[in-house]
């Protein structure tokens, strides 16, 4: 079929796709040999994802010379897709480091990563990035306290009542926050609206779901924004496919002393009471009893697979039963480590011997920190609080009116804290990325220049010395000792 | 609905085939005396945290032989969803903020008093309760009130008997099972004009066509959404779930969902009104207005020999737009199959949109089937329909009757022409 025989065609976005309406099969082919492009039956069109938007409309530009309709983005005019006047009212120099990563990006075709640790004023670089660009932007994070930052961030630098989608609000404008989840639930609705997109701790766009908020959208511009790229090379495929290549790399060996404080760590390991002793002994001998029966039936099984085979309860109704069984001691067991008495009993040393500094708690659980709480009548930071709780316990421990704020995973990622020089991180998991994110709240450099300690307190003879083990083999931890 | 992580699915790796899972009335009988005590729970349990009526929730059915948590967290998030807490985030966040600021000069706050600056936490209990007005364990139990799992029972206003929670036990685990879904497919003989609505209200895309076109049209539907061209995607899994349940009210279906299993494998999932989930759902409604039953009620009444009358059989399809006439009369000798639809009257704007849509699937042959027959259309208009607003009916130029009491169905013949 020739081009010249069909109706002018035309581009539109749908739902998180862009459909090409009245191109013949052999055009496509030529003009967007590199673009994954698939033929739809269902409405006589092609489709592909909204992320080639911007290649697809180079093709068409350099193929059909404006011979065809592009109804891609809400861009007949639309605000949104004109230079945006964005005021710059900050009052701060980038440092040569964020300079650099500024030029990477420009000098990059404004698309890819910028890794950069914690607390070195990634997110500065990207507002000096989003005022240079001017069009409309869209930035996603992790967790609903970021998107308050991020909101308020932008506003001190540009005095833009920036939108936001998610937690509950839906209020999209031509510079808007949200996070990963509500990205990806809204993208087929908003993936038209934005020209630049940013993911703040782009290591979270990863897996399926997630992966459409990058996926669904027709932003040119793409920057992700992280202290650790995966280590795995899926992922790294997966973020250059979705976002772009590396374009700037720091390493915390290189921000240490530069952006970051002097750190030290400490490991402090506690003894379980007796009655716990027992008890985690009792649990952890019905465990091994579990894990060894199993791999007399089925020598590949790991304990990984309990799960699984605790929902087998047609197939393997016995082996079902005895998952179930081990997995409870398993649970009973990481409560005993979790909470075990002799943890609060060095936190109240901890906090003796720094009772006039502000101290950060960090816990492995939400129960955890609500205990630690009720216990020394501390504010805590969850998931459950809302910005104005947020807010308020944040502002109350910058001021040094509170010098005690407990978190569970809520803030191990991003979210500013003022000048806290001392941590205590209890429990938790070994994953590397957890372990360098709650380390940069720590290593932010404040006022002063005084070394700043991390403690970590773990229970003797139990998993957590293990988790500890792991966690101190990555860079951020063996820094300084 | 259930949420993912608590879905159950067995996998039949010889056949490929998901099974959800599902607590049947034999095998399972112990289940009716656990529903009844979990019913209980929530029902004497009001004033409780949450988290305690989970717990006894998993204490009823650990009593039973292998029961897997996400079975207990199913049964959870069943119940809770038929329940009301009590969560008052602003008297919890005022305490707080009381709580936390009468303690902040009293930091550290020790249970063992060492040093001249420290401060016993029981004297600053006590302190705290006399300044609040209330006892310490009070002031401890709600602190958090707000909290998820620590929200109070308000109301359990469920009137579900321990069979019926059982069976939205299984209604559950097969939606849940759809979560993985990356396509459905629903061969229909019944309730056409449900399933495409409902579809529609999932926000689905469809293919269709008519495999059977014997006495009574039989419909093949293939549902996913924008993204099912480019790569297998669950994102449409909870829409699929949603459509499931819609499903379980109607008549004469088959449903087969392509799942996505362990490994990225495809399983295939059936389901129909023969595995006997109950429907939340009353069944669709016979007619869609009381105009619509009379007409077919005058029908039935003085049918005319040698047409058959067929109510919602026939699908037209264009694009992603589908109509389904109201009844469509076929003539087999003849060879004439009639699209009748009927207008009632609502309002000049909804005679405006009959109007557009009409025009719109005028000259629509219906997909598949009746080839060689020649295809017409009759309007059977209220005669409560004024006659300035039927002139936009007129000039689609369309037959047209008016329908009242006395109306003739060999009337609605001679029309046709």
């Amino acid at each position: 079929m020739n081009v010249a025989d069909k109706p002018r065609p035309s581009i539109d976005f749908h739902q998180g796709t862009v459909r090409l309406f009245g191109l013949s099969p052999r055009f496509v082919e030529k003009a967007f040999a590199e673009i994954p492009l698939a033929w739809d039956d269902r409405e006589d069109c092609f489709r592909g994802d909204a992320m080639h938007a911007d290649a697809i409309r180079r093709g068409l530009d350099h193929s059909l010379a404006g011979g065809f309709d592009w109804r891609v983005g809400r861009d007949a005019g639309a605000a949104e897709f004109r230079a945006l006047s964005i005021k710059d009212l900050r009052q701060v120099t980038l440092r040569d480091d964020q300079q650099q990563a500024v030029e990477a990006f420009e000098t990059g075709g404004r698309r890819g990563l910028i890794v950069m640790p914690t607390g070195t004023g990634k997110t500065v670089v990207a507002i000096e990035l989003m005022i240079r660009n001017r069009r409309s932007t869209l930035i996603v994070v992790p967790v609903r306290d970021l998107m308050y930052q991020w909101h308020a961030k932008i506003l001190e630098a540009t005095g833009i009542d920036a939108g936001l989608i998610g937690d509950g609000v839906h209020r999209v404008s031509p510079i808007s926050v949200t996070t990963y989840d509500s990205a990806a639930i809204h993208m087929p609705r908003i993936g038209d609206r934005f020209q630049l997109i940013i993911f703040d701790e782009v290591h979270h766009l990863a897996g399926p779901w997630r992966s459409d908020a990058a996926r669904m959208s027709i932003a040119a511009h793409r920057l992700g924004l992280t202290a650790t790229l995966p280590g795995d090379d899926e992922r790294m495929t997966r973020l250059h496919e979705l976002v772009g290549p590396t374009l700037y790399q720091q390493s915390i060996a290189e921000a240490s002393g530069a952006s970051l404080a002097d750190y030290s760590v400490h490991r402090i390991a506690v003894r379980l009471t007796d009655d716990e002793q027992h008890r985690y002994r009792e649990h952890a001998q019905q465990i091994q009893k579990f894990v060894f029966e199993q791999k007399t039936i089925d020598p590949k099984f790991k304990w990984e697979d309990t799960y699984a085979l605790s929902a087998a309860t047609e197939e393997e109704p016995d082996r079902a039963r005895d998952a179930v069984i081990a997995m409870r001691a398993f649970r009973l067991k990481r409560q005993i480590e979790e909470h075990a008495d002799a943890k609060l009993r060095m936190l109240e040393d901890l906090f003796r011997l720094h009772c006039d500094e502000s101290i950060i708690v960090f816990t492995g659980s939400n129960v955890m920190a609500r205990k630690i709480s009720t216990r020394f009548l501390v504010p805590c930071l969850l998931s459950h609080c809302g910005k104005k709780e947020r807010r308020q316990w944040l502002e109350g421990f910058a001021e040094g009116r509170y010098r005690v704020l407990v978190a569970n995973r809520v803030l191990d990622e991003g979210v500013d804290l003022p000048e806290v020089k001392t941590a205590i991180v209890l429990g938790g998991l070994s994953s590397q990325r957890q372990a360098i994110q709650r380390l940069g709240r720590v290593l932010r450099k404040g006022r002063g220049g005084r070394r700043a300690k991390l403690y970590e307190v773990v229970v003797e003879d139990t998993r957590e010395v293990k988790r500890s083990r792991d966690r101190r083999r990555n860079e951020a931890y063996r820094q300084k000792r | 609905m259930i949420r993912s992580e608590h879905s159950i699915v067995h996998y039949d790796f010889q056949r490929m085939i998901v099974r959800p899972d599902r607590l049947r009335r034999g095998t399972d009988a112990d289940y009716v005396a656990a529903a009844k005590q979990m019913l209980r729970v929530y029902r004497d349990g009001i004033g409780d945290p949450r988290q305690v009526l989970h717990g006894r929730i998993e204490t009823c059915l650990n009593r039973l032989f292998g029961c897997p948590p996400r079975r207990i967290a199913a049964f959870c998030k069943l119940l809770d969803d038929q329940s009301e807490y009590l969560s008052n985030r602003k008297a919890a966040l005022q305490l707080r903020r009381r709580v936390f600021d009468f303690a902040a000069d009293r930091h550290p706050i020790v249970e063992h008093r060492e040093g001249i600056f420290d401060h016993d936490a029981n004297q600053v209990r006590s302190e705290l309760a006399k300044e609040l007005g209330r006892t310490w364990p009070e002031i401890e139990a709600d602190l958090f009130s707000d909290v998820l799992e620590l929200q109070r029972l308000k109301a359990f206003r469920s009137e579900w008997t321990p069979q019926q929670l059982l069976s939205a036990y299984n209604v559950a685990q097969t939606q849940a099972a759809l979560y993985r879904a990356t396509r459905v497919r629903i061969d229909a003989t019944d309730d056409l004009k449900t399933i495409v609505r409902h579809a529609k209200l999932a926000g689905l895309m469809h293919r269709i066509d008519l495999i059977s076109s014997a006495e009574q049209p039989r419909y093949r539907f293939i549902f996913d959404g924008p993204q099912s061209s480019l790569r297998q995607s669950t994102r449409y899994g909870v829409r699929f779930a949603a459509l499931a349940a819609k499903l379980l009210a109607c008549r004469g279906w088959h449903l087969t969902a392509e799942i996505l299993g362990p490994r990225k494998q495809r399983f295939r999932m059936e389901l129909s009104p023969a595995d006997g989930l109950s429907a939340a759902l009353s069944a669709p409604d016979a007619f869609d207005s009381s105009l619509e039953a009379e007409v077919d009620a005058a029908w039935q009444k003085a049918p005319v020999e040698g047409w058959t009358w067929q109510r919602e059989s026939l699908l037209l399809v264009r694009g992603q737009t589908v109509m389904t006439p109201d009844f469509a009369l076929h003539h087999r000798h003849r060879g004439i199959l009639v699209y009748v639809e009927v207008v009632g009257f609502w309002t000049p704007e909804y005679l405006e949109e009959k109007c557009r849509r009409l025009q719109q699937f005028a000259g629509i042959t219906p997909c598949g089937g009746h080839a060689g027959d020649t295809v017409k259309w009759l309007l059977i208009v209220s005669g409560k329909i004024e006659p300035d607003l039927r002139q936009g009916l007129a000039d689609l130029q369309l037959p047209m009757v008016s329908f009242d009491t006395s109306a003739s169905p060999q009337a609605w013949i001679d029309a046709i022409g």
